[in-house]
């Protein structure tokens, strides 16, 4: 039987909760503050100006940050539109289609996300090198045209977008395989005597008893993406021409380089709300349909 | 009939034996295209179409990135850093996701979903308040400022209920009718039957602060206290010429190492995290 709350209980949790609330909740409440406010960076806290919701106005016509808005919508989207396809591909063939090498493949696959972000971001920064780097080699070895990659307005946004798969397909993988580990045989065999083939299989047994950890998958690849920050830092500082500016940098540049506070705050509001808008409208996609999930 | 369906397996073998060799290939060309270039001259790294293979593997960009930059200093700052973020975390997760899984009291469900709820938080959203309150306590640039916003994490809490949640209460009930008190309970009845779920997280919580940049960036500003990833990203600053681009990878290289280290002799236990947050989500 759960123990009734004692001291203990709440003397367990302090520490924990304590921090959370000290640097998490109070700095999320500060931030929203500071956004109604005009304050420089560089002045104490004591200098700011109360401006209302001025900050947030001001975003509307502001071209730096709508394409920074743009972007990051744009690469979370691209960014998932790879991931949930081919992480559920990924699973499927591990878990069912390859005999022997599943536990090598699944490390091979899982190695890139233990690797600090700049490090993936510098390496292929230099893979993408037009005249040095070898995939303009081999995509001419193909008879592809060459590309500029992270030197054209209109490549470098997926050229970060690619690398970003690379470093993470094999956890979204790992998570899609735990959740087909969940589905028991009896279903499959069911199927099989019914006569499904291996895609009716698939679409009848397998993705819906994977709603939820589709879901999962989903939702934790928003979170990620939402907040790209290192690769832009280090690699394009949002250039060329504003293509790879994203909402995380340019809060990032806004409040640390141009020291406005106040305006910073507002934009990482704006973030923030997009990932709960983006996050609900998916919980309300995939929980809605009328099947229900395990 | 039969020798023909035992064909059609043999080919379906083979075809997925070379699927699984192109993903490894996919999977490990970076990784080769790092450790390849940190080997080459400058006159290889600058050939165009690329030389893959350098003809005379030398290790003078090793040697040139650590006269660069200071690694031997940031290792130690990384170990530092990663190392007691990893135990606060391992000791707020162990008491709170305790608490979560065996004690009960009003408003536990709520308390427990805002906790997850800070997992949704993009660290930025509150980065500048953040530096400002480590700012007035006096703590930029230094070890505890890198570390104290990090002790507790919403993940790790939750890590633990979800294990804790599986050990049988008759266990705890026979402790406490022997006088135990819930300290003794947590570290001397429930730790021990964690292993596997206290080494993922300790595993997990350790490559993800030695991988740490934003917070690091903004909080750490002299270079002697730079971490790993502080360092190589200002290696790069100072040597992205494409002629350096053996010390760039030699810097990266370095970087990589632990945290691929860490997983390859560890691996088992950063799958059953990952396994255990999705399904039991």
């Amino acid at each position: 039987m759960l123990t009734r709350p004692s001291t203990a209980t709440w003397l367990l949790l302090a520490p924990g909760l304590g921090l959370l609330l000290a640097f998490v909740v109070t700095p999320v409440l500060l931030t929203a503050w500071i956004s109604l406010n005009e304050w420089s960076m560089y002045t104490p806290l004591s200098g700011m100006t109360y401006v209302g919701l001025k900050n947030y106005l001001s975003l509307f016509g502001d071209r730096v940050f709508n394409a920074a808005l743009r972007n990051t919508l744009a690469y979370a989207g691209l960014c998932l539109v790879l991931i949930l396809p081919l992480s559920f591909l990924l699973g499927q063939f591990l878990y069912r289609g390859l005999a022997r090498g599943r536990a090598a493949l699944r490390s091979v696959l899982f190695v890139p996300y233990m690797i600090p972000t700049i490090a993936v971001a510098i390496i292929w920064s230099y893979l993408y090198s037009p005249l040095y780097g070898p995939l303009n080699q081999v995509l001419g070895a193909f008879g592809l045209p060459r590309q500029a990659w992270l030197g054209s307005v209109d490549t470098a946004l997926v050229s970060l977008v690619i690398f970003n798969v690379w470093q993470t397909i094999g956890y979204y993988t790992v998570l899609v395989i735990a959740g087909l580990t969940q589905i028991p045989d009896v279903y499959y065999e069911a199927a099989l005597i019914d006569g499904a083939n291996a895609l009716q299989r698939t679409r009848y047994v397998t993705l819906p008893l994977m709603r939820r950890t589709l879901l999962f998958v989903v939702v934790i690849a928003l979170i990620n993406t939402v907040q790209v920050f290192e690769p832009v830092y280090v690699l394009t500082q949002g250039g060329p021409a504003n293509a790879t500016n994203v909402l995380s940098f340019q809060v990032y540049r806004t409040a640390f380089e141009f020291g406005q506070a106040g305006r910073a705050s507002a934009m990482a509001f704006v973030l923030f709300l997009v990932l709960v808008a983006a996050v609900g409208a998916v919980m309300r996609l995939l929980r809605g349909s009328p099947e229900g999930g395990p | 009939m039969t020798a023909a369906r035992g064909r059609g397996r043999v080919a379906t073998g083979a075809l997925s034996a070379a699927l699984a060799l192109a993903i490894a290939a996919v999977m490990l060309f970076p990784l080769f295209w790092m450790l390849a270039s940190s080997l080459k001259t400058p006159q290889e790294l600058q050939a165009s179409p690329p030389v893959w293979l350098p003809a005379a593997p030398s290790l003078d960009a090793y040697r040139q990135a650590f006269s660069v930059v200071d690694y031997g200093r940031a290792f130690v700052n990384s170990l530092i850093i990663a190392g007691g973020t990893t135990a606060g975390i391992l000791l707020t997760s162990l008491m709170a996701g305790y608490v979560f899984a065996k004690h009960r009291f009003r408003g536990k469900a709520l308390l427990f979903n805002l906790v997850l709820a800070t997992m949704f938080l993009p660290p930025i959203v509150t980065l500048v308040p953040l530096f400002k309150v480590i700012e007035a306590l006096g703590l930029v640039d230094t070890y505890l400022g890198a570390m104290l916003p990090y002790l507790a994490n919403a993940f790790g809490i939750f890590l633990m209920r979800q294990f804790i949640a599986g050990i049988p209460d008759e266990l705890l009930e026979s402790a406490r009718i022997d006088g135990a008190s819930e300290w003794t309970i947590l570290w001397r009845i429930v730790t021990p039957l964690l292993g596997p779920a206290v080494a993922s997280l300790l595993v997990f919580a350790f490559v993800y602060h030695w991988n740490s940049f934003l917070w690091p960036l903004t909080v750490l500003q002299s270079e002697r206290m730079h971490t790993v990833v502080l360092a190589l990203n200002r290696l790069v600053s100072y040597t992205s010429a494409i002629r350096f681009q053996n010390v760039v990878m030699a810097g990266a290289a370095v970087a990589v190492l632990p945290s691929v280290l860490i997983f390859l002799l560890l691996q088992r236990f950063f799958i059953t995290g990952v396994a255990t947050t999705g399904v039991k989500g």
